[in-house]
């Protein structure tokens, strides 16, 4: 997994971030955060992605090995959520195939543990 | 007769305790290295893999094989391709000097302890390269860091290591570990005072060292006190950055098997290596051991954080190394008195 802020509010990537502690642990399903695009399989993208920020996720998405899957996490993600129709919100459909959606304004671990794991069920693991 | 002695011979380098032996034992460390690991920070580590995610390992690493394998225009190619080769080999050919079956290990000659050394400092010579030949400004970072670590660990690292060999009076491993069985049933032959006071006193002496030796260990595999190099949440992977697919796949499995021949050359030079009481075979004693060692620097992984890199240079020569120096000058006392 490789996570990538594409400027939202952070409240996403706090739960995110709570997905890998104790009480959650996400290694249970053998998912670990890496560092470099090109050891990561899933792409987290969290935040309405920006007009600013667009290309540099796309470059990091090119980085990563095949098979590679993209996950949406939070409103924004998906839809642009409280930014939805601002102008310099492009949304993460426009710029990559995404496989995965987690709806939530954040979503709670458990849902994000959740979209993982249907994500590898989806993928016959 | 000799045909059937041939096929054990094979059957040693291919299956036990030969490749596919190591391969798996390296895999089944790395899953005792990770959950006990997650069990320590609270968590529960891989679970729904195999039994108590015992397969995970194995699973990431026939995923990785599978995955795409890039190479940087940039890079150098050849060195590129070559250094996972060479990573993955090294710590092959030291587990074949150390004693896994029996108090011989399968090559054995008297200096093989130096050639073990050499071969480690060979590593961090291919970590560099694979750093520098990625052409990346994190992995020329990562390597560069590499080799300024190796600047500071290798010399009480090699000290400690030559310690039980003044003792054994041998510079092989298996010379070594002999020398550890003989001593304790020399000593049960005739335990009188002043050997009982030798052997604690050189038991301690040799604690000391197994200390010195543990953390140089700690900063050879790059685990976390020392992972400056691979510094995750600062250059990104370090040396590894740019790898992935297959050469990540042996990557990661030559790390697995360094961690195991970290932690066999632990066990053969402090701990006495195959040697146990009897109803336990030596084999069995041997990954006793060695698991004992891999959860010792797991420990040591979840108690600390990493240091600054100039940290740990100063922490080194200030600290280790004269506690090194002080530990060989009483090792040369001790073999004085024998």
């Amino acid at each position: 997994m490789i996570h990538f802020s594409t400027g939202g509010c952070n409240g996403c990537d706090i739960e995110l971030v709570a997905a890998l502690t104790p009480r959650f642990d996400i290694e249970r399903f053998g998912a670990l955060l890496k560092g470099s695009p090109r050891h990561a399989d899933v792409l987290l993208v969290t935040g309405a992605v920006t007009r600013q920020v667009r290309d540099r996720l796309i470059r990091i998405y090119e980085q990563m090995p095949e098979p590679k899957f993209v996950v949406a996490i939070g409103s924004c993600a998906i839809s642009g959520g409280v930014f939805q129709g601002c102008y310099n919100v492009t949304g993460v459909d426009n710029a990559l195939p995404v496989d995965a959606y987690i709806p939530g304004c954040p979503p709670k671990p458990e849902a994000i543990i959740d979209g993982i794991v249907k994500l590898l069920k989806k993928l016959g693991y | 007769m000799v045909s059937t002695e041939l096929i054990i011979k094979i059957g040693q380098i291919l299956v036990f305790p030969g490749f596919l032996f190591l391969i798996f034992y390296a895999l089944f460390a790395e899953w005792v290295d990770r959950k006990f690991f997650a069990r320590l920070q609270n968590r529960i580590g891989p679970l729904h893999t195999g039994w108590k995610g015992i397969l995970q390992p194995l699973a990431d690493l026939i995923k990785l094989l599978a995955k795409e394998d890039i190479t940087p225009e940039a890079a150098d190619s050849v060195v590129f391709a070559t250094v996972p080769i060479i990573l993955f080999a090294i710590p092959l050919t030291v587990m074949f000097m150390v004693p896994i079956i029996g108090p011989k290990a399968y090559i054995s000659f008297e200096g093989d302890l130096i050639v073990i050394l050499f071969l480690f400092t060979l590593t961090v010579l291919s970590v560099f390269m694979a750093g520098w030949g990625s052409l990346n400004r994190f992995g020329t970072v990562g390597g560069l860091r590499t080799s300024l670590q190796m600047l500071s660990y290798e010399i009480p690292m090699g000290v400690a290591a030559v310690g039980p060999a003044i003792l054994a009076k041998s510079l092989s491993l298996s010379g070594i570990v002999a020398w550890q069985g003989r001593s304790m049933s020399l000593f049960l032959e005739n335990p009188t005072e002043f050997s009982l006071a030798l052997g604690i006193a050189k038991a301690s002496v040799l604690a000391l060292g197994f200390g010195i030796f543990t953390i140089c260990m700690l900063a050879e595999l790059e685990k976390v006190p020392f992972d400056i190099p691979e510094a995750e949440t600062e250059i990104v992977g370090g040396w590894q950055v740019e790898y992935s697919g297959k050469k990540l796949a042996l990557l990661r499995l030559g790390g697995d098997i360094k961690l195991v021949a970290a932690s066999a050359l632990m066990t053969s030079l402090f701990l006495g290596g195959p040697l146990g009481p009897w109803p336990i075979p030596p084999a069995l004693w041997f990954l006793l051991k060695t698991i004992l060692c891999v959860m010792i620097i797991s420990n040591l992984r979840a108690l600390f954080a990493r240091y600054r890199i100039d940290q740990m240079i100063n922490w080194m020569w200030k600290n280790l190394v004269p506690l090194s120096l002080l530990y060989i000058l009483a090792i040369e006392l001790m073999a004085v008195l024998m």
